[in-house]
């Protein structure tokens, strides 16, 4: 029987020098988590642990990167401490690349900030923390990383630290640990060092073990249609739990007609009278009698989401192509796909400088974020983000490419 | 004229591959290279030098590239095996473990080193350089200037960097190698081979050297080498029929240098850095050696049928040689047929060590020179995965790592053999250098020259 | 819900969403351990039946195991199987003998791929390719455009947020759909091992070897094992630390090299 533990989601951001790379490398390398062979590729098996290595490349494999220094795309990377096992979402830190990033970002349930000591808080440390923030990461750590380029100094450690904390507190992110490393050199990643036996907070390891999973709360249903199958001549809907539970037998809410109906059956192959199915399975259901029924439609326990055509949202522009009010867009939210337009861009806002750039505008640039209003074609079935993240993100496509990614914030 | 009073900094190293230095000194005494002697007589002066450990090419010029010892950049040899496995593999360029100097020297690394830590602060701007068929640099990986590979390579075109350089390669029909496989059938083609491949060389370096910017321009003949794996015993031997092809050979290379060194004195305004190295020496052959049989006699190695290689390893081993003379230990746990265990490990060591001893060749001489233990020769984070033990012969015993001998001595159609003690190089005379220098040391007087 | 769960319940929901978006899809099955596991989640993404055609690209150099595998899958299973060839270059005389193994791959695996996607028009391909199988690999994506060229513009990736896999194709591209990118080897494994599913035999040890990846005959070379059951298949893996494509022999460079290093009297 399989016993492996699931292994915890979490991205690394920060500025593209900062030293995320040689990070990753190090935390690899230190836990033992390197695939042997993978060794002759890239770098040789060591006993001894190396004073100076740079690990950029345990994580770039492709050649374009090696020429242009800079990871482009994610990688998913495993490691383990005796806790458990880690997977690392690498995000990048180069502009151009901020809807890989963001792609990045999305599936971690913790986030490493790393910042070079010696440089400080940058416009990309800005953008990323904003960026964190907005998705909704309630555990972020931050490195303070090249400890060594000032000289394992306390004060220098000790200043920036504090300016780290406001600029977080701003952004209503609270970290769990600021950490002095110094990734090339190894210096308090897996083991403390002698040379900031000042510091009396934990290596990185230890950091993460105190991270949690994500506590899966009882929600009320939420499924949305993804698919719909003839079987035996009845319709059999497909799709997969986004939230809560569904029994059979039970009454649920067709939205977003409202319509109530009954689940006469939950079907998995293979599997005789299942008489609950919870999140995140991918099931079928059968109801009972006879129903328009389209993908895109929700099946719910309660009347609380948001049903309407005209939503509120924070939207991050990802598209360097930049936005004008009014242009077409396609919505999509868990399996709706809904034609629409951004009607009113309320407020603009830099997360570079932390600034308002433009109340009432009339058009969005890349990278930029904006609280907006968009008019759909059809009614769409939504929940705020803090509650039912799944139903409270969505993506904007303009063309088939998404261009946008956007939150609905708690009502008021 | 000048408006700047800044210095120019220009920087020519020339390097010719598996040159001795005992060679050398004779035919600059006797007359045969009289433009080296010339150069010499201005400032500079022939040193004697170490190779690497192993004194093979791709470790060696790896070496003097990064300046550090293999346990920094991890290079050990020609081939490898991949770890915990039997499976052999050819470290490349990629498998560098530690920057070159012209990345340094560009700014362009991604990886530090204990040379590098040293220079990032002095290093004031970027540097461009070209680096010409320079041994175990294929793939060509980016960097700041331009770069064509040298041996081994298959493909001019990732053996050039940028790819612009590769067109003007290509009309010219440049050639990487000379083709080694013909000397077993036709010694005489080959030297013609030779002589043609070196005129290639040349026009491309002349090419490069004079058309296009640079700092820092390093080009290397490797003509040298497979002339003298092939001919060494014509290297002295008047009465040989490769002898005057052979002086012909250095004559003409003699001419080559002037050519570059006068071309290098009118662009560096007499400010320039100059130097001439080789990557390790040369001494004729009297018998190649087959360590791996060796070890099979005395028990230490046990071959199993069925296999390819190295995954002949049976499990009994204790020992086994990767070319030339690099033994490792059959360690428990590093591979997958290992049974040596950490408590047996010193005393194999010994038993080794001390059979090595015994070898012996023709009239009863000593066959092995000096034996190390990893730790006395290697250091840096790469120190791992090196040998156990490596050997360095007497001169005239050409040790082998082969598998297939089924006795200890052999011979072969190679005359000659690289030695580890009998490299040179060639420094500015105020450089004084108080003892022997291993190969690995040389580059930071070039560094030193562009960081004052 | 346990680790297996979560990813066999992802790999579904990724499968019904590719075959929603594109209807004219197929599944690649190399009648190996990964494919094979996709073939199932097929089957209970679409409860035993599934509504599109699967495709075997055969070399004709597979083991003969493999093919009576197949066959016997197709009829138990009810499958709707295509059988890619390249008769073309084959009644040339193409295989391992002829060429580099490059070329090889290239003429009876690409193009007979080609063909095929040519032939019934499909938008879609299903495959089992996993993220740990190999560095470059692991920057695939779940939904991954490939022009009709079959290079892979891994530059331009689209974004992938949120479970909203890109579905709009321009003409002559297709689209590579990996449902099972985030099973590692030792997953598929255990996996196979809770499923109890059928498995080509050759994986199982047979005089002190058995084949860690399987393919054509002469490129696969068996690894030393004494695992004879998927149970000892899984606890060897769980200690082993090699990766899985070592048997295959596809690297023209180290030929090249050998044979340099041999006329200098290296090796």
């Amino acid at each position: 029987m399989n016993t492996e533990e699931r292994a915890l989601p979490i991205v690394i951001v920060g500025h593209v020098d900062h030293g995320k790379s040689t990070l990753i490398g190090r935390l690899l390398y230190d836990t033992q988590s390197l695939p042997p062979d993978r060794y002759a590729e890239i770098q040789k098996t060591s006993e001894m642990l190396g004073k100076r290595l740079e690990f950029a490349f345990v994580m770039d494999c492709l050649e374009e990167e090696r020429s242009r220094g800079i990871t482009i795309d994610t990688t998913q990377t495993f490691f383990k401490t005796p806790k458990r096992r880690y997977v690392i979402i690498d995000a990048p830190g180069h502009k151009e690349f901020l809807k890989n990033m963001i792609t990045g970002s999305s599936q971690a349930e913790a986030a490493l900030l790393i910042i070079d000591a010696f440089e400080g808080i940058r416009d990309q440390t800005r953008r990323h923390a904003y960026i964190l923030s907005m998705l909704g990461f309630k555990q972020v750590c931050v490195l303070l990383n090249k400890i060594d380029l000032v000289h394992y100094s306390k004060e220098k450690f000790s200043d920036l630290k504090n300016q780290v904390y406001h600029f977080l507190k701003q952004l209503n992110i609270h970290p769990t640990f600021i950490l002095p490393i110094s990734a090339i050199q190894g210096d308090n990643i897996a083991h403390p060092s002698i040379k900031i036996s000042w510091f009396d907070g934990p290596t990185v390891l230890q950091a993460l073990d105190t991270f949690e999973e994500l506590k899966i709360e009882e929600k009320p249903l939420r499924f949305p249609i993804q698919d719909i199958y003839m079987m035996d001549g009845k319709k059999i809907l497909v799709g997969r739990i986004e939230a809560g539970h569904i029994k059979k037998g039970e009454s649920v809410y067709l939205l977003p007609g409202k319509k109530k109906v009954e689940v006469k059956k939950i079907e998995k192959f293979l599997e005789n009278d299942v008489t609950i199915a919870n999140f995140e399975e991918s099931i079928g259901i059968y109801l009972k009698g006879r129903h328009r029924v389209k993908r895109g439609q929700i099946l719910t326990t309660d009347l609380f989401p948001t049903i309407s055509d005209k939503i509120k949202a924070n939207i991050f522009w990802m598209d360097p192509m930049g936005y004008h009010a009014g242009e077409a867009l396609l919505f999509r939210c868990v399996t709706q796909e809904v034609p629409c337009r951004i009607k009113k861009i309320n407020r603009k806002f830099d997360p570079a400088s932390m600034e308002l750039t433009e109340e009432d505008a009339s058009s969005i640039n890349g990278a930029e974020v904006a609280d907006v209003l968009i008019q759909l074609d059809e009614k769409v079935v939504v929940d705020p983000f803090n509650e039912i993240p799944e139903m409270g993100r969505f993506v904007l496509e303009k063309e088939g490419r998404p261009v946008a990614g956007g939150i609905i914030p708690l009502a008021g | 004229m000048k408006l700047f009073s800044k210095k120019i900094k220009k920087a020519l190293i020339i390097g010719i591959d598996g040159v001795p230095y005992s060679l050398l000194n004779t035919y600059i005494k006797n007359d045969i290279m009289p433009n080296l002697k010339k150069i010499l007589s201005q400032g500079f002066t022939l040193h004697q030098m170490n190779a690497s450990i192993p004194d093979i090419s791709s470790v060696s010029w790896t070496s003097f590239n990064t300046g550090v010892n293999p346990g920094e950049h991890g290079i050990y040899g020609f081939t490898d095996l991949k770890p915990s496995s039997y499976s052999l593999y050819f470290p490349n360029s990629k498998d560098i473990q530690t920057p070159t100097f012209w990345e340094i020297l560009g700014k362009t690394n991604q990886k530090a080193s204990t040379l590098s830590q040293k220079y990032y602060h002095k290093i004031g701007r970027p540097y461009r350089s070209i680096i010409f068929n320079v041994p175990h640099t294929y793939p060509a990986l980016p960097m700041n200037g331009i770069l064509v590979s040298g041996f081994v390579a298959i493909d001019l075109r990732k053996a050039t960097f940028p790819e612009s350089a590769y067109p003007y390669l290509h009309s010219i029909n440049y050639l990487i190698d000379v083709e080694a496989e013909k000397a077993k059938d036709d010694k005489v083609a080959f030297m013609k081979n030779l002589f043609e491949c070196f005129e290639i060389r040349k026009k491309a370096i002349s090419h490069f050297f004079e058309e296009d910017s640079w700092d820092l321009f390093f080009a290397c003949i490797t003509e040298t080498d497979r002339l003298h794996h092939f001919f060494y015993d014509a290297s002295k031997d008047e009465k040989n029929p490769y002898y005057e092809s052979f002086i012909r050979f250095y004559v003409e290379l003699d001419k080559f240098i002037k050519i570059l060194y006068d071309g290098f004195a009118k662009i560096s305004q007499e400010n320039g850095f100059f130097m001439i190295l080789s990557d390790h020496g040369f001494a004729p052959i009297k018998q190649e050696v087959y360590i791996n049989h060796f070890l099979k006699e005395k028990g230490l190695l046990v071959l199993k049928e069925e296999g390819e290689f190295y995954e002949k390893i049976g499990d009994q081993t204790k020992a086994f040689n990767l070319d030339p003379c690099r033994i490792y230990i059959h360690d428990k746990g590093a591979y997958p047929r290992g049974k040596v265990r950490r408590e047996e490990r010193t005393e194999v060591l010994r038993e080794i060590q001390q059979v090595l001893q015994t070898l012996k060749g023709e009239n009863g001489e000593e066959v092995i020179d000096k034996i190390y233990k990893k730790e006395e020769i290697y250091h840096g984070p790469h120190t791992g995965s090196a040998p156990d033990l490596v050997c360095l012969p007497k001169d005239g015993y050409d040790l082998k790592g082969t598998l297939e001998k089924k006795e200890i001595f052999g011979q072969n159609i190679f005359t000659g053999m690289h030695t580890w003690h009998d490299a040179f190089c060639i420094l500015p005379s105020k450089i004084h250098l108080l003892e022997k220098q291993p190969i690995e040391h040389q580059i930071d007087y070039v560094l030193q020259y562009f960081a004052q | 819900m346990d680790h297996l769960s979560r990813l066999e319940n992802k790999s579904i929901y990724i499968i019904r969403e590719a075959y929603y978006q594109f209807k004219d899809i197929a599944m690649l099955w190399s009648v190996g351990k990964d494919s094979t596991t996709l073939l199932w989640l097929c089957r209970k993404a679409f409860f035993g039946h599934i509504p599109f055609p699967i495709i075997h690209i055969d070399t004709s150099y597979k083991f003969p195991e493999m093919y009576q595998f197949r066959d016997e899958r197709a009829k138990e299973w009810n499958l709707n199987l295509l059988i890619g060839r390249n008769e073309e270059k084959l009644k040339e005389g193409m295989g391992p003998g002829r060429g580099s193994k490059l070329d090889c791959c290239n003429e009876l695996k690409t193009n007979a791929l080609k063909g095929i996607i040519k032939k019934y028009r499909l938008k879609a391909i299903l495959l089992g390719i996993r993220r740990d199988e190999h560095g470059i690999r692991a920057k695939e994506r779940y939904f991954s455009p490939r022009d009709s060229q079959f290079k892979w513009d891994y530059e331009n990736q689209p974004a992938e947020l949120w479970d909203q896999y890109q579905s709009t194709i321009e003409e002559e591209e297709h689209f590579r759909i990996h449902p099972i990118l985030h099973f590692t080897e030792f997953d598929v494994w255990s996996y196979v091992q809770r499923e109890e599913l059928p498995i080509v035999p050759l994986y199982f040890s047979k005089n002190g070897k058995r084949f860690r990846s399987i393919g054509c005959v002469p490129c696969c070379s068996p690894i030393d094992s004494k695992a004879q059951t998927i149970d000892e298949i899984v606890e060897e893996i769980r200690v082993s630390k090699t990766s899985e494509r070592s048997g295959r022999a596809q690297d023209k460079e180290n030929v090249y090299t050998m044979q340099k290093l041999r006329a200098l009297g290296y090796m």
